[in-house]
């Protein structure tokens, strides 16, 4: 292999002709893994959504195949029939508004910890870091009697606080990692310039650690956007329900419309996704603020 | 809800290099508010449960005879060490396996000069997105030899089945099964956290390996691993942790039991039987118990735990 | 930054919770998601009579108990909630959410003691009304059994007939498995066991007094593990949902299943056309019938409209309510109440016509041997698997319960 190749962005235009040939045959080993996987990754989607096309019973006869009837009535019952816009809503501002705040006072206390470097700024992040040892199931019930206090039950107020709560350990443990491990020289020209804690906060400890942050908030997302056991709980009025708290109204006791549901579930899983991407653009970014520092 | 710091004339202070712990403060508390009112003291207030038996309306106190009982009986102690030992092989695998591909994953995808990274990358990410109700159900049909058999058989692949009872259904390959599905769904979170590691490498300290004649390989092995050891750590402790915690992927293929007698009960499923729905189909569950199973576990992780996090974190 | 927080707070501000209307409305638990259409249509008839508007809230059977403990140990539980029978349903009474139904009108006098003691404590307190009892049976393929020329077996011999006659025609004869570690026990030993062991035997066995591994029970295992070769060869990887659905789309002939099952196997999802029989007693037995009080209907003691939820049980109690409920309950649910409210030549009278004249009682371990009921799968996987006898698995089981028994 090409010693060079990591550094061959920076070589100059004549080499780069030659090289380039080269470059790209270096690569075809690390696409046939890619491939490889990707396609490991992917054919149980691929069932997932050829059954998305079936009848009920269908699924149980023909898994593999594709639909001998083609149907859209699985899709059809997701737009008509019922609220799934707003579930979807529901999830969709559940998620997004606990990210933001998981995201926002998770850095802010992972900055302070990553600098202020006391006895008691360890233990404080050692009591965060317990946090993620304990299942919160445990404490259903406290939670359901400080939400009913708050008189948050039946309202996504109940679910934020918990989700918020529930991402803070993770949050404070990666980024209070990653923010120690930047270069001490990159504050130094923001005190010599006076600029307060907070400005340096955000305005060079933020964009430096965008891929971090994408990293809390992806880990954090799929948890919180699948949760079923909260909403379960808090939550019975139909305008405030969640997408995976309606769908088990589809899920019988004995009897279930899997078609249904898989569609239904695949479709829940696209916002994911969409989400996903947006915040995975945030590793891009971190990597041109990484490099503008060089 | 939110604090704004920025107009407060005392975050304009700490222009000295090293500012005191009440400056801090001032950046932990929002965090420690929502941290302790809806986590840590829910929390810590029901491992106090495991002190108690019953429940709500017939709590009594009964020191450590939950504990004792958990240890001692023979048919709790018996599911509790058949869990915690399928727990650890459980986590061998995510452990290993996971996150050797994650790593693997992230080598590949962080080399700048390689097209469709992004592509790749959103693909391993898409099975953790999807419910793990869909991805249970899904698996339970490919994997049994009902439905399998045959379609598999006709494409030259009958050896990916185990006939006739299934890799599901039989004790020996349950748990190896149901831990090659959950890795298979949740690599794409270890390659995520490894390649915003590899991401935060100076590119100097690579290019001046180049130089000195180092190839690509002893670059992986000396420079850009020894570089990410606190986050092989971080992820190590993550997996860690979110395995002995792991309940969803056994619910979904093998029933709250961990089916097939027991193979695949964890301490996640475990926990749920005893402490939170109770045994089916009386449903009465034992909060003591069950708060005594998690603060034992607890205890564990944590002698596993911070050993390792004093020896990859926070290193000057 | 500042966007951002403006942003958030005109969004947290959208949000607030709306206040509720004032007028009375009651909330029902059930863990019965797939009857939500139905239960609604019956409790909007309600409303209509009463003025007083009910509404269901299902949640998934699996998730059921535990998040209804969790909303009543909170004080945010339903007003009136679907009730488990015996123990599981005891004991929510025992921590004092269930109202107190002794006093409420029919109760005592509607329903048969049989039809009660499962939804008494131990202090004779009625916890919840009987509303619904299920019975397990054989489905068959009409148009298979048609086809093969087979006859409805009478006796267990002449059913393990059937089920060679079928395999040697390359048929499946039963869909049964055991991934799903309750039907195996639930439907088909509980519905063979009335068909050995009568009630009254039954509490011979609780008390002691008969052993766990005497003939009768070795008898009982020995003829369960007749059935296993005629299980799907993937039993071990199959659940009780896969289970119908390999009957209902006719790979297999036959299925043990609760009599819940019929309204699905018999509906539009599936072509085949189904009949069912009780699972038949051996020479020399006298047939019995499995007749299992499922559940009732439970009134939440810190429900804040008490009147009205006694006033809906009280309704529950009158044969003229049970019949407007019955009608409203998919096929499968017997109503438990005395009075004769099944609807004439339907479903529910062919299935009570599967008892007649036979020994009814419920399934076996419900009433005081739970404590049985996970060794018993356990042991009956392993019968499955071919790791047990019947002789060891009567041991076992009847040493747990001679330990029980001793403390």
């Amino acid at each position: 292999m090409d010693k060079k190749n990591v550094s061959s962005v920076k070589t100059d235009k004549t080499e780069k002709k030659t090289r380039s040939l080269r470059i790209m045959n270096m690569h075809i080993p690390y696409h046939i893994i890619m491939v490889l996987w990707s396609f490991i990754a992917m054919f149980p989607m691929w069932f997932l959504l050829i059954n998305t096309f079936k009848k009920k019973t269908e699924i149980y006869k023909n898994f593999f195949g594709l639909p001998k009837v083609w149907t859209l009535a699985n899709y059809e019952a997701l737009f008509s029939g019922s609220d799934f816009l707003t579930y979807f809503r529901n999830s969709f501002l559940v998620v997004v508004i606990s990210l933001f705040m998981i995201l926002f006072v998770g850095s802010l206390c992972a900055y302070a910890l990553a600098h202020w470097r006391t006895k008691t700024s360890r233990a404080i992040y050692y009591f965060f870091v317990i946090g993620m040892m304990l299942p919160i199931k445990i404490a259903t019930i406290r939670l359901l009697q400080i939400m009913k206090a708050l008189n948050a039950l039946n309202t996504l107020f109940s679910l934020y606080p918990v989700y918020i709560a529930m991402g803070l350990p993770t949050a404070v443990f990666i980024l209070t990692e990653f923010i120690h491990g930047l270069p001490g020289e990159m504050y130094e020209a923001g005190y010599m310039d006076g600029a307060s804690r907070f400005r340096i906060w955000y305005r060079i400890v933020i964009p430096l650690i965008r891929p971090a942050l994408a990293t809390v908030a992806i880990y954090n997302l799929v948890p919180i956007w699948n949760d079923l056991w909260f909403p379960l709980i808090f939550i019975t009025r139909e305008d405030q329900k969640t997408v995976l708290l309606a769908v088990t109204r589809l899920q019988g006791q004995y009897s279930t419309d899997w078609p249904k549901l898989l569609t239904i579930l695949a479709m829940s899983a696209l916002p994911v996704i969409i989400l996903y991407l947006t915040m995975s653009k945030q590793f891009v970014k971190g990597l041109t603020a990484g490099a503008v520092k060089g | 809800m939110t604090a704004k710091p920025r107009k407060n004339p005392a975050f304009q202070g700490g222009g000295s290099i090293r500012p005191g712990g009440i400056y801090w403060m001032r950046y932990v508390i929002p965090a420690l508010v929502f941290y302790v009112i809806f986590m840590a003291y829910p929390m810590l207030d029901s491992v106090r449960l495991s002190l108690y038996e019953g429940t709500a309306g017939t709590r009594q106190f009964v020191g450590f005879a939950n504990y004792v009982r958990l240890f001692t009986d023979e048919v709790v102690s018996t599911r509790f060490w058949n869990a915690f030992k399928n727990n650890w092989v459980f986590f061998a695998y995510h452990m290993i396996l996971q996150n050797a591909l994650g790593i693997t994953f992230a080598a590949i995808l962080t080399n700048r000069t390689m097209r469709g990274r992004q592509f790749y990358q959103t693909l391993i990410f898409i099975p953790c997105t999807v419910a793990v109700l869909v991805t249970g159900y899904l698996f339970k049909i490919m994997m049994n030899p009902q439905w399998a058999k045959a379609p598999l058989e006709n494409v030259g692949l009958g050896f990916l089945v185990h006939s006739p009872q299934g890799w599901l259904g039989d004790p020996g390959t349950a748990l190896s099964a149901v831990s090659m599905v959950s890795v298979w769904q949740w690599v794409g979170i270890p390659t995520m956290m490894f390649v915003a590691a590899f991401q935060g490498i100076d590119d100097d300290l690579i290019e001046a390996a180049s130089i000195e004649g180092a190839n690509p390989w002893q670059q992986f092995t000396r420079i850009r691993i020894p570089l990410i050891i606190p986050v092989i750590g971080m992820v190590a402790i993550m997996t860690f942790v979110a395995n002995f915690n792991a309940f969803d992927v056994v619910f979904s293929m093998e029933t709250l039991d961990g089916a097939p007698n027991y193979s695949t009960d964890l301490i996640g499923t475990l926990f749920y039987r005893y402490g939170v729905a109770g045994q089916h189909p009386v449903g009465i569950p034992e909060p003591g118990v069950g708060s005594a199973i998690s603060t034992s576990i607890f205890v564990m992780l944590l002698c596993g735990v911070i050993p390792v996090l004093v020896k990859t974190q926070g290193k000057e | 930054m500042k966007k951002l927080i403006a942003i958030l707070m005109a969004v947290l501000m959208c949000m607030l919770p709306l206040v509720s209307l004032a007028e009375v409305e009651l909330t029902m638990g059930s863990w019965r998601t797939e009857d939500t259409d139905q239960v609604q249509a019956l409790l909007d008839k309600y409303c209509e009579m009463s003025g007083v508007k009910i509404t269901f809230l299902p949640t998934t059977s699996t998730q059921y108990n535990a998040t209804l403990r969790q909303q009543l140990d909170g004080g945010i539980g339903p007003d009136l909630f679907y009730s488990r029978s015996y123990a599981t349903g005891a004991e929510l009474y025992d921590n004092g959410f269930n109202v107190r139904c002794n006093e409420i009108p029919g109760v005592m006098e509607n329903f048969t003691d049989t039809a009660r003691s499962a939804f008494t404590s131990a202090d004779g307190s009625v916890f919840a009304v009987p509303f619904a009892a299920v019975s397990h049976f054989v489905y068959y393929n009409k148009a298979v059994f048609a086809e093969q020329g087979i006859e409805v077996p009478k006796t267990f011999e002449e059913f393990l007939a059937v089920c060679e006659k079928l395999k040697a025609a390359g048929i499946t004869p039963l869909s049964n498995g055991i991934a799903a570690n309750w039907d195996i026990l639930e439907c088909v030993l509980c519905g063979m066991i009335p068909n050995y062991i009568t009630a009254e035997e039954r509490l011979a066995y609780e008390s002691g007094e008969k052993k766990m591994n005497d003939e009768t029970w070795v008898r009982i295992y020995t003829d369960f593990a007749k059935l296993v070769p005629y299980f799907p060869e993937a039993f071990a990887s199959i659940d009780n949902d896969q289970a119908n659905v390999l009957f209902g789309i006719g790979d297999t002939a036959m299925l043990i299943d609760g009599s819940w099952s019929y309204g699905t196997l018999s509906g539009d999802d599936y072509d085949i056309d189904v009949g069912f029989f009780s699972i038949p007693a051996p020479e020399g037995f006298a047939p019995g019938f499995s007749l299992h009080p499922d559940f009732g209907i439970a009134g939440n003691a810190a429900s804040a409209h008490p009147e009205e939820v006694k006033a809906f049980l009280a309704w529950l109690a009158t044969p003229e309510g049970a019949k407007v409920a019955a009608a409203g309950v998919p096929a499968g649910f017997l109503p438990s109440i005395s009075a004769d409210v099944a609807p004439e030549g339907g479903i529910v009278s062919q299935m009570f016509a599967e008892g007649e004249g036979k020994n009814a009682d419920m399934r076996f371990v419900w009433s005081k041997m739970m404590a049985l009921y996970t060794p018993m799968v356990d042991q009956l996987n392993a019968i499955c698997r071919g790791e047990q006898t019947p002789q060891g698995a009567a041991d076992a089981i009847n040493a747990l319960w001679e330990a029980e028994l001793a403390k």
